[in-house]
This record gives structure tokens, C-alpha cells and sequence, in this order.
């Protein structure tokens, strides 16, 4: 093995070619007939909304995948990976953006995970093993004790530790999937100076991210999906990142909220949180008002999420006083906070939101259920049929019927499915926490229009979202919060990324701070 | 409501158990080919009481798999409470009572099960296994580990009577059981929240829904059955014995998985554990009359699981298949 990569290194021109490759799921065609060659010594992007295809792509490199049509080869010659073993063992590594380290053990043992070298008599020879090590460590300027556990390293170390692995396997392609998702900038930093390395080295390199400044620094390339076909392959340096949004959405985001009809009226207030304070936020005061949309913004991990939880009766309240129409509540379960008006679609669909083993109206009814039961504690069937047809109606749910299991609709009309759950129960206040995740932009322009109907409705709707341009283009008003407490806000006609951003971001002798505990 | 018959039924239970019950047909159909007696209203009544405990007990365990959880004490319980009306029995109490005594014994441990589940956090599996062990070792110490002898004609009347001198009592009763909880499960608010439970626990706090009262609630069904269970036996076998119904809950965590149970939650029926229960049962009856030895009868229970699991696997990925076929042919056209 290590001898035929070494003949290998030698050739100049490697590449990775993708020919007509398609794949489907049920209801989802992932892959559109994907055609491009990329070249050693280059860093390509990979493009596009969730749900594009570009993680499908990263598994059908890495073997998880197999394509349904066409094939991809490697300096010419054609891979048919069986499984994710098999791309490894051919020297193709994928870096997860949930890192696959081994916590309990060494550094040294995670980057020989698998293939730990023994000495006669089968002992593991831990000093070959870390010298090794610690010269991959020193290649990439890493200050990594190979004999550290892994457990004690800071997330982005753990990080280094997966490159290591894929560089003592003498990878050839290298693909990293959203590997800055936890990183601070400095961590990324780090991170892009390895890159830098590998590309340097001639390894073929994709990289998948979202975050267009990080993509104009590390790539030359990108490729931009879109519903799974690919737009276009250009050069980083000719394009601004205006164009890519154009070619990854298929028209600028502007127009979708420029066009929204929103709520012109708005009433008394609802919703009068005071000094709120829980064990992850502190001292948090904000109003929202009947036909309101207001925007909570911030890093995640920022608190934006737990303020809702205690809201919710999720997490428990130590301070603070909540109103509701001017009479204080204080929730102790989502059951009490449903029964007293408030709704709220969870950030993560997949955890906190479907119930995945019962059909659409299921999911939809289980909210109200309990208020139209006959005798004997009944269900009244027709009563639900007819509420989850309404709603499939109303929203536009894609589903050949009511009676389809939730977890086979696609995740835009997942999300659509369970906001008709949470708008079934008529709230006053409705909090949605990041509604458009992992949903394609069509489905998000029907969303945002949604949203603003609620509002005009005059429901108080709360909307917390990692992504800026939505948030200016949807809210009202904005509220920033940063470590637990809130550190501004913002009005809808003040509002840019720029001003939004620098209430978000932490201030620098933080940042230096947090470097000292790394 | 403008729904054909033809629709009706295609959507009710039968549909989905329509391999099950085939294989049920199969069963009896090879067994009577054997032995004439086998398909005879005797035999089945026969079946029927030999199930009757492990039914008891499948009920209870149904409804837990659906909501993810599971109980291992269930046979502890049963041995325990038919020991603790034998003795309750011997001290000279009402054998009316004693039964109830008996049954809510059996909550009680349901009770102790949801609180080890829901306050210190124990996985069921575990926090049951302890259970298991311990309601056991009460059975032994409550009559110093030998069995108690039943004299009171009433008492045993529960596990004999018959009514129209044909169909035992305990028959009856396991009917009516599955009857009314099944009923519980598909068309009451309660009987939902145990799938939505099993399905996603969070998101069903989430609803509104209260997962630890739903959790205690099934505990104590089942432990109540599983007493229930175990008193009848008592009562058929004129004493309460320690060593009674052991490995019972896995004899019904079997039923209820060849019914068509997840372990993985959210699905299952109690028609299907029914008819699982009967396929087990009806075999095991079987493989006796053809005078097949009986330790033929584990051997057997253990392939019809995997037997039964390898189908359900095998038409799942054909259906994904045919899934995936559909939706290739629409997107192309």
C-alpha cells in the first residue's frame, strides 16, 4: 500500500473526477447528474442551501453512499466503495463536522485508530507510535502531546487529531464537511493553515461550508449545488459572493422578503418578560406585541434558545417575572404553557419536533386532541380528519395522504406539519426557534409568508434565527444576545448585518480570554 | 363518510397482519394434518388457558415496548403475588380481597418500577432487572421458600370456574383485558400518547404531553396484570408458588414482538400481540400433541422469533425498494 503511494506522489496531475453521477431517496432525486473533475493542489468549495447535495456527494466519495448512476474515479482509475472502509483504505478521508475521535484515548492511539502498530508477541508499540505522532504534529506546527488524552484537547485540537489520522493514513483526498462549526476564529485559523499544508502537499481537497468569507479565504474553486444539480464550478477570485447567492438560490434573498405582506398594525403588548433570569441566562427584559414579528439573534450558544425554554416551562425560572397579558404565569411544563397560549416550534425537527412513527394528521392533531374527546375518553375521529385535512390544505403540506407517516415527507413540509400542530391550538404567542433550517428556499418564502399571516392574526410571534438576512428581512424589531444576557436592539429600518454582528460578537479581550483557557 | 368497506378494512388492523394471521391458518392447518384433535373448540380453549398467563403479562409489556420501556419483573410479580395470596389465604382473608391485595401488590412494584424510571433516571431495562431480582427474592422470604398450599374453595374457583361448564374463567377475563385495553390503546388520548411517547419522548413533552405521569401509568397496568396473572395461576394450581413463572415476561415480549412490536418504539397493536401469542402458544401446544420432547418447545420459540423478524425485515426492504422505484420513475418523467 504505502509503497504504491509513493509512486503515486510522484505524478503530478492527480485528480478526482465525478461522471453523471446520480442518486435518489424516496420522493428526493439528491443527486442530479453531478459531472466535474477537481485537481491536486487546489481547495474546492462545495456550495448550496442544505439539501442541495452536497453532503450526499461527501458520502458517496467517502463509500456510504453508492451512486445509483455513474461513477467517480481516482487519478483515472474508477472507484466502486462499498463502504466507507474501503474509501479510507484507498485513501480518501472525510473530516466530520462531529469529530470521530475516541475520546478515552490517547492522541497517539487515535491517530493510529484501527491500525495500531505491534511489535512481535502482539504488543501495541506506543513508542512508534508516538514518535509518529509527533512528527505529523510538528509537519503541521501542532503543539499536540501525543500521549494527552483526548478527552482533556479543546474541540478544535480534537479536530487536528481527525486530520492527523487522515494524514498518517497517507489520504490522497481530503474532504472537509463544515469543519468550522465550532470553532472560534482563531481555532479556524488553525485550521486553514493545515489546509494550506495539505493543499501544498498536492492532496485534492473539498471543502463544504456555508459561511461565504470563509470559503473567499481558503478556496480557489467553488461548486455550487442547487437541489441537488450542480449550477456551476467557478474560480473563487471572479465572482463576488452576490453571485454565488444568486446561482445557490436562484434569485437574490431580498426579493423574497421585498415582496412579503407584512402586518402594518400593532397592538397591545402580550408579552412582558421581566428580569428573566435561568441557570444559562441573566437579567432578560423584552416586550413583544400583538401582530409582532420579533427577531432574537446571536451566536449559537449565545442563550437565545434557553431564554424560550424557561419561557416554555422547560427550563426552570430563578428570577424574573413573566406576564402574559398583563397576569403573571410562571409555567412548569409545556403542558401549562400550551394551556396558556404560548407555542413553540423547537430548533431541532428531528429531536424535539416530529413524532416520526405516526402519520401526518397524528402529527398535526396531537396538539388539540385532548379538546374534542367523546365518551369513554374517545377520540373523535371525523373531528381529526377533518382538522388534519384543513391543515394540509392550508399549508400547502405535499402529502399523497393525511394517513403518511411523518418521517417519509421531505423536511420542508416536516416543519410546515408540525407549525400546523403548534397553530391548531390558536396561540397567543408563538415562538418558532430557526423555522427555515434545513428547508430549501422554496419552502422558506412559503414559511416567511406564513409567519407574517400569523402576525397578522395577531399573534405575537417570536423568531430566533442563526441567519441574518433572514431575521432583518422578517422582524419587526431585533434582539441581540450575547453569553446569556441581551446586548442590544435593533429596529427594522436600522437594521443591517453589520450592526446586528457587532452586538453579537464577543469583544476582543473575551476573545483573548478564551484563548488563554484553550 | 363517503369511505368504501374495501377501504375500511384495507386500513384497519387486519390488513397489517395479514402475514401473521396466514401464518396462524398455516399453523393450524399442518398441526391438524398430524393430529385430528388439534383443530377442536377443546384444544383451542386448551390453548387459550395455557396462554393465559403469559397474556396477561403480554398486554402489560405491549404497551410498554410501544412507549420504549420495557418490564423484566413481570414474572417476579406474578410468582409474588400468588404467593401472597396463598398466604393472605392461610391467614383467613376473604379470598375476594385477598385477590385485590394480590393485584395491588403487583401496582405496587409498577409503582417502584416508574419512580426508579422517571425520578432516579434508571434505564428500564435496568431498573426492572432490579426489580426482578428483588420481588423474587420477596416471593421465597414471604413463605421461607416453599409453596403454599390453597384450600379456599372460592379462591380456586377463579382459576376453574367455567362458564357454561366450557370456558374457564381466566380465559374469559384475559379476553375481556385484551379487549378493553385495546380499545385503550387505538381510540383513547392515552392509548396515543403511549405511541407518541415511544416515538419521540421529547418531542412529546414538547406537546404538552407528560411522559413521566404516561410512564408511571403503564408500570402500573402492568404490574397489576402481571398480578393478576399470577394470582389466577395460584388459584388454578391450588397453591402459591415461589418458583412460579419464570422468564414469563420474555415469553411475552416475544408474543408481542412476533404481533409486530418495535423495539425501537411507536408501533405495535394489541390484535397482533394476540395473534402472536396464539402462533406461540398453538406451536407449542402442536409440537406436545406430536409427542415432540419439550425442550423442543424453547428451540422452537427462539426460530419462530427469528423466522418471524427475518420476514419483517425482508418486506420492509422491499417496500423501501419499491418506494425508491416509484419516486426514480416520477422524477424522471
Amino acid at each position: 500500500m504505502s509503497s504504491f503511494l509513493k509512486k503515486e506522489a510522484s505524478v503530478l496531475d492527480r485528480y478526482v473526477e465525478f461522471k453523471h453521477i446520480d442518486k435518489f431517496f424516496p420522493g428526493v432525486h439528491a443527486l442530479n447528474d453531478i459531472s466535474f473533475s477537481a485537481k491536486s493542489g487546489l481547495v474546492y468549495a462545495f456550495l448550496g442551501e442544505n439539501g442541495a447535495g452536497k453532503s450526499t456527494l461527501l458520502k458517496i466519495l467517502n463509500g456510504d453512499y453508492q451512486p445509483d448512476n455513474g461513477e467517480f474515479s481516482i487519478d483515472g482509475k474508477p472507484c466502486h466503495y462499498s463502504s466507507p472502509k474501503d474509501a479510507i483504505e484507498d485513501g480518501v478521508s472525510v473530516i466530520y463536522q462531529e469529530r470521530q475521535v475516541i475520546l478515552e484515548m490517547t492522541v497517539a492511539e487515535n491517530v493510529f485508530l484501527g491500525q495500531w502498530p505491534c511489535k512481535r508477541g502482539g504488543k501495541v508499540d506506543f513508542d512508534l507510535m508516538n514518535a509518529k505522532t509527533y512528527e505529523i504534529a510538528k509537519r503541521f506546527g501542532l503543539e499536540i502531546n501525543p500521549d494527552e488524552k483526548v478527552s482533556n484537547l479543546s474541540i478544535a485540537h480534537q479536530q487536528m487529531v481527525e486530520i492527523m489520522k487522515a494524514v498518517n493514513r497517507n489520504a490522497r483526498v481530503f474532504a472537509f464537511d463544515e469543519p468550522t462549526a465550532s470553532l472560534s476564529d482563531k481555532e479556524i485559523e488553525i485550521l486553514f493553515n493545515i489546509i494550506r499544508q495539505l493543499q501544498a502537499e498536492d492532496k485534492v481537497i473539498f471543502y463544504v461550508s456555508h459561511r461565504m468569507d470563509e470559503i473567499s479565504q481558503i478556496a480557489q474553486k467553488v461548486v455550487v449545488f442547487k437541489d441537488g444539480s450542480l449550477v456551476g464550478l467557478v474560480d473563487c477570485d471572479q465572482v463576488t459572493d452576490d453571485d454565488l447567492i444568486r446561482m445557490m438560490v436562484g434569485r437574490p434573498l431580498g426579493a423574497v422578503f421585498a415582496d412579503l405582506s407584512r402586518n402594518e398594525t400593532i397592538g397591545d403588548i402580550v408579552l412582558d418578560v421581566r428580569h428573566l433570569s435561568t441557570a444559562k441566562v441573566d437579567d432578560i427584559s423584552f416586550q413583544v406585541r400583538k401582530g409582532e414579528i420579533l427577531g432574537f439573534s446571536g451566536l449559537v450558544g449565545s442563550g437565545r434558545t434557553e431564554i424560550m425554554l424557561a419561557l416554555f416551562g422547560l427550563d426552570p425560572v430563578l428570577g424574573g417575572e413573566i406576564f402574559l397579558e398583563r397576569k403573571r404565569i410562571q409555567p412548569q411544563s409545556p403542558a401549562q404553557a400550551i394551556a396558556l397560549g404560548l407555542a413553540m416550534v423547537p430548533e431541532d425537527r428531528k429531536i424535539q419536533g416530529i413524532l416520526p412513527n405516526i402519520s401526518v394528521k397524528g402529527n398535526i392533531s396531537i396538539s388539540v386532541l385532548k379538546r374534542f374527546l367523546k365518551m369513554l375518553g374517545r377520540i373523535d375521529y371525523s373531528k381529526e380528519d377533518q382538522i388534519a385535512r384543513e391543515a394540509i390544505e392550508k399549508f400547502d403540506i405535499k402529502t399523497p395522504d393525511a394517513e403518511k407517516l411523518i418521517s417519509q415527507l421531505s423536511g420542508g413540509n416536516q416543519q410546515k406539519t408540525i407549525l400546523a400542530r403548534w397553530l391548531e391550538t390558536d396561540p397567543k404567542v408563538l415562538i418558532l426557534d430557526e423555522p427555515t433550517k434545513g428547508i430549501d428556499v422554496g419552502a422558506k418564502s412559503e414559511f416567511y409568508r406564513i409567519i407574517c399571516e400569523c402576525a397578522k392574526l395577531g399573534m405575537a410571534v417570536i423568531v430566533i434565527s442563526s441567519e441574518l438576512p433572514e431575521i432583518i428581512g422578517l422582524c419587526d424589531r431585533i434582539i441581540v444576545v450575547r453569553e446569556g444576557s441581551i446586548s442590544g436592539e435593533v429596529l427594522r429600518k436600522d437594521a443591517t448585518e453589520e450592526n446586528v454582528l457587532k452586538y453579537a460578537m464577543i469583544d476582543q479581550e473575551n476573545i483573548e480570554g478564551e484563548i488563554k483557557k484553550l | 363518510m363517503n369511505r368504501t368497506l374495501m377501504e375500511k378494512i384495507k386500513k384497519s388492523d387486519f390488513s397489517d397482519k395479514i402475514s401473521l394471521i396466514i401464518a396462524l391458518i398455516v399453523l393450524v392447518f399442518v398441526f391438524s394434518f398430524f393430529n385430528k384433535n388439534y383443530f377442536s373448540s377443546r384444544n383451542l380453549i386448551n390453548i387459550l388457558v395455557a396462554c393465559s398467563l403469559m397474556g396477561f403479562v403480554a398486554i402489560g409489556e405491549t404497551k410498554l415496548i410501544i412507549a420504549n420501556l420495557i418490564d423484566l419483573s413481570a414474572g417476579s410479580v406474578a410468582a409474588f403475588a400468588g404467593v401472597f395470596c396463598a398466604v393472605l389465604m392461610q391467614m383467613g382473608v376473604n379470598p375476594f380481597l385477598a385477590l385485590l391485595l394480590g393485584v395491588a401488590s403487583g401496582c405496587f412494584v409498577g409503582l417502584l418500577n416508574a419512580v426508579l424510571i422517571n425520578h432516579l433516571k434508571l434505564q428500564p431495562f435496568i431498573a426492572t432487572l432490579a426489580m426482578m431480582s428483588i420481588v423474587r427474592g420477596f416471593a421465597y422470604i414471604i413463605c421461607n421458600g416453599r409453596a403454599v398450599p390453597i384450600t379456599n374453595k372460592t379462591f380456586i374457583s377463579f382459576g376453574t370456574w367455567r362458564l357454561f361448564g366450557w370456558i374457564p374463567l381466566p380465559v374469559i377475563i384475559l379476553i375481556l383485558a385484551f379487549l378493553i385495553f385495546g380499545f385503550i390503546l387505538k381510540s383513547t388520548f392515552f392509548g396515543r400518547s403511549v405511541y407518541v411517547m415511544g416515538g419521540n419522548p421529547y418531542a412529546a413533552r414538547l406537546s404538552g404531553l407528560n411522559p413521566e405521569m404516561i410512564t408511571l401509568k403503564l408500570y402500573l397496568i402492568t404490574g397489576g396484570l402481571s398480578a393478576l396473572a399470577g394470582a389466577l395461576l395460584a388459584a388454578r394450581m391450588n397453591s402459591g408458588q415461589p418458583t412460579a413463572s419464570v422468564g414469563l415476561e420474555f415469553d411475552a415480549v416475544t408474543a408481542a414482538i412476533l404481533g409486530g412490536a418495535a423495539f425501537t418504539g411507536g408501533v405495535g397493536t394489541l390484535l397482533g400481540t394476540f395473534i402472536g401469542m396464539l402462533i406461540l402458544q398453538g406451536f407449542n401446544t402442536g409440537l406436545i400433541m406430536l409427542n415432540v420432547q419439550i425442550f423442543w418447545q424453547n428451540v422452537a420459540q427462539g426460530c419462530l422469533l427469528v423466522v418471524a423478524l427475518a420476514f419483517d425485515y425482508l418486506r420492509k426492504k422491499d417496500r423501501t425498494k419499491k418506494l425508491l422505484e416509484e419516486s426514480k420513475r416520477t422524477i424522471k418523467s
